[in-house]
């Protein structure tokens, strides 16, 4: 998905249990609507139940544009080169090479301007 | 990484004690009562905490459900909430005094929040939008040039810090003047850089011109009341 996409992508791991991640959730709603059609938002739900993480979509992502992925099993996030640990945002260039990966809660700041580097980098 | 932002609020306490401290050795301290240092870091430890809570409430996060998240400072801290909480919680707890308290810590003030800009060097925070100025600096791995915004707030809300201090130390403009400047300062301040702040949705740019103008008022009402008295 990522070498195939044509716009930057911001990949962001969360969990339903994770409480940092629900404090971020809505800044990543905010980017997605506000750069709809610049960037590819996708959010990528780790060691969670299906119950769990269907309710979090619901109540904190609602209207936003992110597509949202499942891993049951947490490892896609360590073979993209980064950890066990959530939240995590990657950061990627069209055609899937990685920018930039910011470790834990990000703040609207850094959202905004990674955001920047790949729209007009 | 909260730690980063703690670095930036020892910046800000460093900023606002070295003021109080110079201002204390001319005259700021004659003219009230209370201990500003300790009203002015209740109220901007409570303004951040009122803004955190505004902000959850604004994201669509229940506080009385989620109370841990208010730790989570990095998440978001509405301006307008944490500064009309600050100054709500100031005038409070100088009620008696609040005018000649609200002098004393001008020029601290605006000094504290000098040293919470320059607290982007160790939040590694200080880069804005792109520019091509020759002072404009890259991020690493980067080719954008972009402003150093963190960097021009701190320069600007020092000078003015330092304006207010020398102002009030040599040449009293009367109660009010102090702290309305300030305001006006701060509001002018933060409009002049916001422009320059990368942002998702543009920021308060309303809640600092309402600044600019409430303290240009307030200096306006201040002076001509001294004028008034001084005819009388």
């Amino acid at each position: 998905m990522l070498s195939e996409s044509a716009d930057p992508v911001v990949l962001s791991v969360w969990a339903s249990w994770c409480v940092p991640c629900r404090s971020e959730a809505p800044l990543l709603s905010k980017a997605s609507r506000r750069y709809d059609g610049e960037v590819r938002m996708v959010g990528l739900n780790v060691r969670d139940s299906p119950s769990g993480a269907a309710a979090f979509i619901s109540e904190f992502f609602p209207g936003a544009t992110i597509e949202h992925l499942a891993d049951s099993g947490g490892t896609i996030p360590i073979e993209l080169g980064g950890s066990r640990g959530v939240p995590l945002t990657f950061f990627y260039d069209p055609g899937g090479e990685l920018r930039f990966l910011h470790y834990g809660v990000i703040d609207e700041r850094t959202l905004a301007l990674q955001i920047d580097e790949l729209v007009n980098g | 990484m909260e730690f980063t932002l703690l670095a930036a609020a020892a910046f800000a306490l460093t900023g606002l004690y070295a003021m109080l401290w110079w201002e204390a050795r001319h005259g700021n301290a004659s003219r009230c009562s209370g201990n500003l240092f300790e009203v002015a870091i209740t109220s901007a430890a409570l303004g951040i905490f009122i803004g955190r809570l505004v902000a959850m409430i604004l994201d669509g996060v229940n506080p009385v459900t989620h109370p841990a998240d208010v730790l989570l400072v990095r998440a978001g801290v509405s301006t307008v909430g944490a500064t009309l909480g600050a100054i709500a919680v100031f005038a409070w707890l100088s009620r008696r005094e609040l005018v000649p308290m609200a002098d004393g810590v001008a020029a601290a003030a605006l000094a504290g929040l000098a040293g919470w800009h320059a607290g982007c060097i160790a939040r590694d925070a200080c880069l804005g939008t792109a520019s091509d100025l020759p002072w404009a600096v890259a991020q690493e791995g980067s080719a954008i040039t972009r402003h150093q915004v963190g960097l021009y707030a701190a320069l600007l809300f020092g000078v003015a810090a330092v304006v207010i201090a020398v102002w009030k130390a040599y040449r009293w403009p009367g109660f009010g003047v102090p702290a309305s400047a300030a305001i006006a300062a701060a509001g002018m301040i933060r409009l002049l850089t916001q422009a320059m702040q990368p942002s998702l949705d543009g920021g308060p740019v309303w809640f600092y011109a309402l600044g600019v103008v409430v303290g240009v008022l307030g200096v306006v009402w201040f002076a001509r009341a001294r004028r008034i008295e001084r005819q009388n």
